[in-house]
């Protein structure tokens, strides 16, 4: 199993407000790995980080390059798909696109093709491909996120909360594709949720933030069964 | 050197303020008899004029500033368009000297009220709009003056495109002893030539006496705006710069500050204007251009925003600049041609980009960075050390907004430089 | 009425009007990329109308290949400046924003009266003279058909190479989403100094197109009535919609020959005041313009 991201040490702060006091973490290459915890913990602030949205100190290392102190186009460059919080469709651009952008750093011929899956994948991704991304439904909006970041071909996935404001059903439906994502394809994925139960039922292993520090980690079934965990985040 | 601290509120600081103010009042005189007739510095095989003339035009443009300083300074509303109450309390003043006999002075006491009512008016749009696009609607606002002057309905009063002249004049009053001044002034051993020769001419004296006039005008806006800045309307003002959100959900009434902050700063752009025809004589319609408005602008922010001495240094800058620039036929190795035409205008435009990379807070925060090398004001301590942390703190805030408003500078410089 | 000169009226207004379109296609083209305003958008095109005046004039480069030469120039000039004096500063935080450009604007107005003095210069016409058609006192000269194609010619050259192009799609995904645009590894900072070059080059374009005007000659102090014109113009168009220049400029073009004219107590002079009013009245009531999309109003 070779490791796809290593994380040690990620501090950052946003003007004086340190956010993240020095966590460690990794992401082995086919796995599904969550991060957990409540608002303000830091979780979109991690991904950001390595995303190399904010300025941040320490190390994030995909396979052998290191990610830290990248802007986040060469980031992308090297491999790493981030969907942020909210989505982050271009609302402007048809669906067609924001499909086409997404695959703004390849260099290959076989985007169409990969267009072309996509929109088998999520049909109704293709009947609206005319129409403006701000025109869809949340849950529309992030599929089509998700299938936009898929057509960089990456080989690390973040996804920012993906539960945030989506109904519950289209929250399983959401997840479950997911899933099918990391077993058929074996995409990488690190979610990062608020929705704890949803995503440790289909993650790897899970990691708890509390204030910019990790608190908990391991296997996902063993999260799911710790008392305190459960207590804390699952309203047991 | 040791910085020396000096409490706000202190009998030390009381001391300190009125040396200040003491030197300040003995330059002003000084000022009026050294620069009556006309003065000149040569750099460089450069002739540089300095004269009462210009020092009082400067003062016109200074007061426009202060206005400018309650709207874009105090309240953060980015507003272009002063030249259009500078106009206008020009022309209000010219018509009721001229045509209705009024006295200068008296003529404020329409020149106020008017552009206050208009400056509300036409800060309305501030009220939905900001940023960029107030600064468009206000320069355009600025642009259309020249055409209102050159209505043909309004000739009768404005006089067109030919500009009214005011003849009226200025008498300096007999009990002033300026005659003895002045000559005491020259007897002073060495710096005595500079002051003249002789008795005063009437035409000297009675620029004198305008130059006294104009100062003491500028002195009361000072006084006023440094009043309004601390006062309850003022600190609102301030928090709608800083954060229009918070003010709002503060309680604070946006509407209505805001209309406030365009009326004053409009007022004050109007007594700009009138003591500007009181010192030309003549009111034109291309004096009131967008340009104007333009230069305003960069004396503002030259001298520093939200910074009381900076309107000053804004509108010495911006009365001399262009003038000096022109009257600088050569630099060493500079070829004449290149330095003949707007390069008054080139300098200014210069300044500008450079001051927002380096120096946003304007010249005044520049001078304040070398200030605090020497002097330092800090809040007041507080005299009993039990009283609770809620009252330190509080008092230390208070203090922070008293006196010395350079510290407003600062912020604003803080603010607005971002990388 | 007098039919004819109702014609007329409308022809000069389309002649105008094309003139503030090019300008205000300029505007919206910044405005797009990065929601700002620059001051300096008049003076950069008028600069461009000098160099191409003085590659033209001076350098004897035949006029087309002069306003390409200018072209291109004007568009580096903007790269350049967008590089410099624009990146470095928070695009949220507007005073320093305006306060730069308004310094371009002194920079340039004054940098070009020093250069090319102060008096106007005839500029080479571009177009063919005489009319078009011709009735009575209704001419419809060719220079307007031509302005009118200039400026269709440029909104369709635009309209393929935003929606045809990879750095088209770069462009559109900056103007909607600033960090997604990132997030998929778009190089934010070229594609903006893009957008300027872009715009300079079409203001540039527009400039020299009104200075062969065969009744105006080239005169630095057009240009800010030109750009308050303009922006009233893309104001009304809607500031982020480039077909929307076109309208909002043919729009003013007709208010200011025809309605201005029509209506007894609006003076002449009043015209650009007319511009004026039609831009506060927009940006208070209506800051989407006709066919901008929302959010372009920031209270």
């Amino acid at each position: 199993m070779t490791r796809m991201l290593d994380v040690s040490g990620l501090k950052a702060s946003y003007g004086p407000v340190q956010v993240l006091h020095g966590i460690d973490f990794h992401v082995d290459e086919g796995e599904t790995v969550v991060i957990l915890g409540a608002n303000g913990a830091g979780k979109t602030t991690t991904l950001r980080a390595i995303s190399g949205m904010i300025d941040t100190s320490g190390s994030a290392r995909l396979r052998d390059g290191e990610l830290i102190g990248k802007n986040p186009s060469d980031v992308v460059r090297l491999g790493v798909a981030h969907v942020p919080q909210g989505r982050g469709t271009f609302p402007e651009l048809t669906v067609e696109d924001n499909l086409d952008v997404g695959a703004y750093t390849r260099k290959d011929n076989d985007v169409d093709a990969d267009k072309k899956k996509w929109f088998e994948t999520y049909p109704v991704l293709y009947d609206r491909r005319n129409q403006t991304a701000g025109s869809l439904s949340g849950g529309e909006q992030q599929m089509l996120a998700v299938a936009r970041a898929l057509m960089a071909r990456p080989q690390l996935l973040l996804l920012d909360e993906p539960s945030l404001g989506l109904a519950p059903i289209i929250v399983s439906d959401l997840f479950e594709r997911f899933s099918t994502l990391n077993d058929e394809s074996g995409t990488t994925l690190l979610i990062v949720e608020q929705n704890a139960q949803l995503a440790l039922s289909i993650a790897d292993r899970g990691y708890v933030l509390e204030s910019g520090e990790i608190s908990a980690q391991g296997p996902a079934k063993d999260l799911l069964n710790d008392d305190s965990i459960r207590k804390a985040y699952l309203g047991v | 050197m040791a910085v020396k601290q000096l409490a706000v509120g202190s009998s030390q600081y009381k001391i300190y303020k009125t040396v200040v103010f003491a030197l300040l009042f003995i330059g002003i005189v000084l000022v009026a008899f050294a620069f009556n007739d006309v003065g000149q510095l040569t750099l460089f095989d450069n002739n540089y004029n300095l004269s009462l003339t210009r020092i009082s035009k400067a003062i016109a443009f200074i007061i426009a500033i202060l206005g400018l300083q309650v709207i874009v300074g105090y309240t953060g509303q980015v507003a272009l368009g002063q030249s259009f109450f500078f106009g206008l309390g020009a022309y209000v003043t010219a018509y009721l000297v001229q045509d209705q006999n009024w006295g200068y002075l008296t003529t404020l006491a329409v020149v106020v009220p008017v552009c206050f009512v208009i400056g509300v008016l036409l800060g309305l749009p501030a009220l939905r709009i900001s940023g960029l696009y107030l600064a468009l609607v206000t320069l355009a606002i600025a642009a259309i003056f020249p055409s209102i002057i050159r209505l043909d309905q309004l000739f009768d009063y404005t006089n067109g495109s030919n500009g009214k002249i005011v003849d009226s004049d200025i008498v300096a009053p007999s009990w002033l002893p300026l005659d003895g001044t002045a000559n005491v002034l020259q007897a002073i051993p060495y710096f005595g030539q500079f002051f003249g020769d002789g008795d005063l001419s009437d035409r000297e004296a009675d620029r004198i006496w305008k130059y006294f006039l104009f100062v003491a005008v500028a002195a009361v806006c000072f006084w006023l705006v440094a009043n309004l800045i601390q006062s309850r309307p003022g600190r609102a003002m301030r928090a709608i710069r800083d954060n229009e959100a918070s003010a709002a959900v503060s309680g604070i009434d946006l509407a209505r500050t805001k209309s406030m902050a365009f009326g004053i700063g409009s007022a004050l752009g109007g007594v700009g204007g009138t003591v500007y025809v009181m010192e030309l004589g003549i009111a034109s319609p291309d004096d009131f251009t967008q340009l104007l408005a333009i230069n305003f602008i960069v004396g503002l922010v030259v001298g520093g925003v939200a910074s009381l001495p900076g309107a000053v240094v804004g509108g010495f800058v911006i009365a001399l600049i262009p003038d000096w620039a022109s009257s600088t036929q050569s630099i060493g190795f500079v070829p004449e041609r290149w330095l003949q035409g707007p390069t008054g205008t080139l300098f200014l435009g210069a300044l500008l980009i450079l001051l927002t990379f380096f120096l946003p807070g304007g010249i005044v925060a520049g001078g304040q960075k070398l200030k605090a090398k020497f002097v330092r004001l800090v809040p007041q301590p507080p005299e009993n050390t039990t009283t609770s942390t809620a009252m330190t703190s509080a008092k230390v805030v208070d203090d922070k907004d008293d006196d010395d408003v350079d510290l407003d500078a600062n912020e604003r410089a803080n603010q607005v430089q971002t990388t | 009425m007098d039919f004819q000169l109702l014609l007329a009226r409308l022809f000069d207004g389309l002649a105008n009007g094309s003139t503030y379109a090019m300008v205000a296609l300029a505007l919206v083209i910044i405005f797009k990329a990065t929601t700002l305003i620059n001051f300096a958008q008049g003076e950069m095109a008028m600069l461009g109308a000098f160099i191409a005046y003085t590659a033209w004039f001076n350098f004897g480069i035949p006029m087309w290949g002069a306003v390409i030469l200018a072209i291109l120039l004007s568009a580096l000039l903007a790269a350049g400046i967008e590089r410099t004096l624009i990146r470095p500063f928070d695009p949220a935080d507007h005073l320093p924003l305006v306060i730069i450009t308004l310094g371009l604007f002194l920079g340039i107005n004054s940098l070009a009266g020093l250069i090319w003095k102060l008096d106007p210069l005839r500029f080479p016409e571009l177009f063919p003279s005489g009319n078009a058609i011709s009735w009575g006192t209704a001419r419809l000269s060719w220079y307007t058909v031509f302005t009118v194609g200039t400026i269709l010619f440029s909104l369709v050259f635009l309209t393929l190479l935003l929606n045809k192009t990879k750095v088209g799609l770069a462009f559109r995904a900056v103007s909607s989403n600033l960090e997604s645009s990132q997030l998929v590894g778009i190089k934010v900072g070229s594609t903006l100094q893009f957008g300027w070059a872009l715009a300079a080059g079409v203001g540039t374009l527009g400039a020299c197109v009104f200075a062969a005007n065969p009744v105006l000659s080239l005169d630095p102090s057009y240009m800010l009535r030109v750009l308050i014109f303009a922006s009233a113009a893309a104001a009304l168009g809607g500031l982020d919609s480039l077909w929307g220049a076109l309208v909002g400029g043919l729009a003013v073009g007709f208010v200011q020959s025809v309605v201005v004219q029509y209506i007894p107590w609006v003076p002449n002079q009043m015209s650009l005041a007319a511009a004026a009013v039609v831009l506060i009245a927009v940006l208070l009531f209506r800051p989407a313009g006709i066919f901008g999309t929302a959010q372009v109003s920031r209270v």
